[in-house]
């Protein structure tokens, strides 16, 4: 009786939890769970932008939040005590370590803190350093309490002023003269996490960003001169002559970061992505099939475009916005339809140190006033930038966390756009400043090359998933997030097949727009999409630090003997057989028609820790030289393994994964070998190497 | 016109002493292919047998080239030192084969024999070594002391300027000005070395001395003339790069472009002859 009793309890108990988990998230509809709205002025001449920010939060998890955390990102530039200064000096020791120069600190100062009912927070105000290690003294995470809880489903009303001090061309936001790039200016919450807290990293060296979904109002008032641009749309341009200033308003709702730039010199081009124009009807259906999708699904709206651009780099303007067509275009073909109106692409402001970065629906570039067309900069760097529109923009992963979910992927993306939109890229290899591919043929290359050439040499660091400032360096954070997963990416096509793949990131791409999601996700999405387990995929090349690569070891043919030496029974009695009538037999042999045959025998083996699992197997190919071949699986468990082959050939080349799926094989050179050597190849290496040699020598003994 | 007429008689001189061209060029050849060998070995033994190796022919590939440098990675620093010092010993060797090269040219009517090549390198061996190091100093104040100050003028225009254009310009301009100070100072040791061979005379301090007023006295026409060498030797680098580009690089053709690319070396070889044989009849014509 008591047993069944407990029985019934316990089917209570898992009836409740099921209702109370499977019960909607207050307000689980809303995109955005805060608004913000934003009056800031530039003060050109002290470099300070003093702000009003009002913040409403909505409560959609099922806690009651007492308190509120904030990002005060300026404040990573405001003494040597911060998380990211401390951080790049225990990177690169004391001298070399990000040095900002006397008078050119940076920092944001929350001057007041109140609820609209007037209630000063600021009493209960303080920093707070988490994460390990801890670098006392930063000051990039605020905390204030609420005097009630938030209950869930209800808003809180915040209003702020802040004055901030623009720091001098150290990290992504600065100013140089009168140029300003405005990013992790204001303060900003972090994302509450249900049953966790409050998700409010410090400014680390080596990560970016996460926060939540936001509608956006900014009023930005510069010098009259100024050309601004931000994220969102403007939607008002406010002169005051008295004051000689603008106020611009931009606004933008389902957004989760908001960054704007102004600069005198700014050349501001407008021009319209219209997609009827840019992808034809054939190009629709052809994406509609590989995405098993209707027409009417992948078709795409047009999108203003702005490029604000230095005068200087003036007759790169079309370089810039074919670039941005060919990402609006294949992301929105591949990944789904951009959903903003507009896209702002900026050409940082010199010595801003701005380049390169992405903000929700503005981005910026970043060229040189000498670039060769054969060269694909700035194209690369504007396809990648706009493609974390994306990949942290639209699917918007905790960046500090799992950086390799917006990186990783969007390096890979980036390359598969620019590879059908321009091909192969010259290298970037310049004198003086002046591109060496105006005198000479540079080697041209594909993203994923360099990239795998990049991967393999962090692999047995750091797992891909490692938090982002907890990389053994800088180097491996960057090789592991963005080189390493993109071209396990690569691998995982090879696996899949291109448009598998597509599809996977179609869906994880749809599925989580507007959402935060994580790695296991993306794996769920994988498993779905391609009805396999391929958990171990990640397990094996994401999660660890395991070195991929299988290789063969040798490749041998023999004749295969008919006759062999020794005594034999034979009606009864023994028969010795010796090696001059074992001569002699095969002369007659050879004298018929039979065919000779030969055994071939190759040993592949798996030199790397990591290795395939599942039902996935690795190919090996053998070529004879009659031009036949045979095609084997092996499973790929055993350190080695002997494959023996009879034919009446013997094998040219054996070779392992010859359709090259392992893109992230340590060892590509490995994956073949020939039975015969040649020297093909290796003379033209020793040839240019031994012209490279007697140059130097030569430059050598002119110098004295 | 005497430094046209002057640049002619060291044309004519440098032609006379082809041989000469084809020493030097032998000796950078075998001394190359010394440094290439181990490095050979080990690219054969890893690539060999590779499938790879074909996609070599088609021109540098990051696949193969990445495994290349991720497998020798932590032997890295040992392949820089094993280029990088026999580049100095290859100086020391030149500062030898200097006094064949300039006391063949001052012996322009006897016929070239590698023996009394190598009697003029063993000669002006120990007389040349010091002149290098009179040149280290030299060298020091020139880009320790007069570079750094004009490095500084740059870095005041760079440090002000609002776009990149300063950047382009004063990094062209600094690399210009290094040239040709460097040419000068080059050209200056020259002259030093070919006084001593001519003078017979192993007063490096003295020739040094006598080459400042010898110098001073006609600094731009010397100078001209030493440039206008150098001008030939960057046309014929020009030459080389633009057919080079055209040269298929496949199959046999592969030994054209190793053909080519010995024919430039010989150029170098040739210009160098020509720079002093030029520098000899210029002193000669102004010997005071």
């Amino acid at each position: 009786m008591k047993k069944k009793k407990s029985y019934i309890k316990f089917l209570f108990f898992i009836l409740t939890l099921s209702i109370i988990s499977s019960a909607p998230l207050p307000g689980a509809e809303r995109i955005s769970n805060v608004r913000y709205e934003i009056w800031v002025e530039l003060d050109d001449q002290n470099k300070m932008l003093h702000g009003k920010e009002n913040i409403t939060w909505f409560n959609n998890t099922r806690d009651d939040v007492q308190d509120m955390w904030f990002h005060l990102y300026y404040n990573a530039f405001k003494n040597e005590k911060s998380t990211t200064i401390q951080e790049s000096k225990e990177e690169w020791f004391e001298a070399f370590g990000i040095k900002i120069k006397e008078g050119k600190w940076g920092w944001v100062d929350v001057t007041s803190i109140k609820l609209t009912d007037g209630l000063d927070l600021k009493p209960t105000m303080e920093f707070i350093t988490q994460d390990k290690p801890v670098h006392p003294g930063d000051q990039t995470v605020m905390r204030v309490f609420f005097p009630e809880p938030v209950k869930p489903g209800e808003e809180v009303h915040l209003q702020l002023e802040f004055e901030s001090k623009i720091p001098r061309s150290v990290h992504r936001s600065s100013y140089y003269q009168n140029s300003y790039f405005i990013a992790q200016w204001f303060p900003k919450p972090g994302v509450y996490e249900e049953g966790k807290g409050w998700n409010c990293h410090e400014y680390h060296l080596s990560s970016e960003f996460y926060a939540d979904f936001a509608e956006f109002t900014v009023h930005i008032t510069v010098p009259e001169d100024f050309v601004v641009g931000a994220s969102g749309k403007q939607i008002k341009a406010a002169p005051d002559e008295a004051k000689k200033t603008v106020t611009y308003t931009f606004y933008q709702d389902n957004i989760h970061d908001f960054a704007w730039t102004a600069d005198p010199d700014f050349i501001k081009v407008e021009r319209d992505f219209v997609a009827d124009e840019e992808v034809s009807l054939e190009e629709y259906e052809e994406v509609a099939r590989m995405l098993q999708l209707p027409v009417e699904e992948v078709k795409l709206p047009d999108v203003k475009m702005t490029l604000l651009i230095e005068p200087e780099h003036k007759s790169q303007i079309d370089r810039h916005f074919k670039a941005l067509r060919m990402a609006i275009k294949y992301y929105g073909l591949w990944y789904g339809p951009y959903p903003y109106e507009t896209v702002t692409m900026v050409d940082p402001p010199f010595r801003t140190s701005s380049g390169g970065m992405e903000y929700p629906t503005l981005f910026t570039a970043g060229t040189s006033i000498l670039r060769s067309k054969k060269v694909l900069s700035p194209e690369g760097v504007i396809i990648h930038e706009f493609g974390h529109g994306y990949w942290y923009g639209l699917c918007a992963n905790n960046e500090f966390e799992e950086a390799w979910l917006d990186e990783g992927i969007n390096t890979y993306s980036e390359g598969k756009v620019t590879a059908i939109a321009y091909g192969p890229g010259a290298m970037p290899m310049s004198f003086q400043r002046i591109p060496l591919s105006w005198f000479c043929k540079l080697p041209e290359y594909y993203n994923y090359e360099l990239e795998r050439a990049a991967a393999i040499n962090v692999v047995e660091l750091d797992p891909i998933t490692t938090i982002s400032w907890k990389f053994y360096n800088r180097g491996s954070y960057a090789l592991n997030v963005y080189d390493r997963a993109s071209t396990c990416l690569y691998t995982l096509e090879g696996l899949v097949g291109e448009e598998m793949m597509l599809r996977i990131l179609r869906t994880f791409q749809m599925r989580f727009r507007y959402k935060h999601p994580q790695t296991q996700d993306f794996i769920d999405v994988v498993n779905e999409v391609t009805g396999k387990d391929l958990s171990w995929f990640f397990e094996e090349l994401f999660f660890g630090t395991l070195n991929f690569d299988y290789g063969i070891s040798s490749v041998a043919s023999k004749e295969k003997k008919k006759y062999v030496r020794g005594v034999f029974d034979a009606d009864g009695r023994k028969e010795e057989i010796i090696s001059k009538r074992i001569k002699k037999m095969e002369k007659e042999d050879k004298k018929s028609d039979d065919k000779e045959f030969y055994i071939t025998e190759v040993k592949v083996r798996r030199f790397g820790e990591a290795r395939v699992r599942g039902d996935t197997v690795m190919k090996l190919k053998v070529v004879f030289e009659d031009g036949s071949e045979d095609v084997i699986n092996w499973r790929g468990q055993e350190r080695w393994k002997k494959f023996t082959f009879e034919k009446p050939a013997k094998a040219k080349y054996a070779q392992i994964d010859p359709d090259n799926i392992w893109l992230i094989d340590s060892n590509l050179t490995n994956n073949s070998l020939k039975r015969k050597p040649s020297r093909k190849g290796i003379f033209k290496v020793a040839t240019e190497l031994l012209f490279l040699i007697q140059n130097y020598l030569q430059c050598a003994a002119s110098l004295i | 016109m005497k430094i046209l007429n002057t640049f002619e008689k060291g044309f004519q001189t440098t032609n006379k002493r082809l041989k000469m061209v084809v020493y030097l060029w032998l000796i950078n050849f075998i001394y190359s292919v010394l440094i290439v060998t181990p490095v050979y070995f080990l690219i054969k033994k890893d690539l060999s047998g590779s499938l790879m190796a074909d996609q070599i022919i088609k021109g540098t590939g990051l696949l193969w080239l990445g495994d290349i440098i991720y497998k020798y990675q932590d032997v890295f620093p040992a392949l820089v030192g094993w280029f990088l010092i026999p580049g100095i010993f290859f100086m020391l060797l030149y500062i030898f084969l200097y006094g064949g090269i300039i006391g063949r040219i001052a012996a322009q009517d006897e016929k070239m024999k590698m023996t009394s090549f190598l009697a003029d390198c063993s000669k002006y061996f120990f007389t040349f070594l010091k002149v290098f190091l009179i040149s280290l100093v030299a060298y020091l104040v020139v880009f320790g002391g007069i570079h750094s100050i004009i490095s500084a003028l740059f870095n005041l225009w760079k440090k002000s300027a609002s776009t990149e254009w300063p950047l382009i310009l004063s990094s062209i301009l600094e690399f210009l000005i290094l040239i040709l100070l460097f040419s000068i100072v080059r050209m200056f040791f020259d002259y030093v070395r070919v006084r001593l061979v001519v003078e017979k005379s192993k007063k490096t301090i003295r020739a040094t001395l006598l080459n400042v007023t010898f110098i001073r006295k006609r600094f731009f026409k010397a100078w001209f003339l030493y440039l206008l060498v150098g001008l030939i030797s960057a046309v014929f680098g020009v030459i080389y790069l633009a057919v080079h580009q055209l040269l298929p690089k496949i199959g046999i053709l592969l030994i054209v472009g190793f053909i080519w690319q010995q024919a430039y070396v010989l150029s170098r070889m040739w210009t160098k002859i020509l720079f002093y044989s030029t520098e000899y009849h210029f002193l000669n014509i102004h010997k005071e």
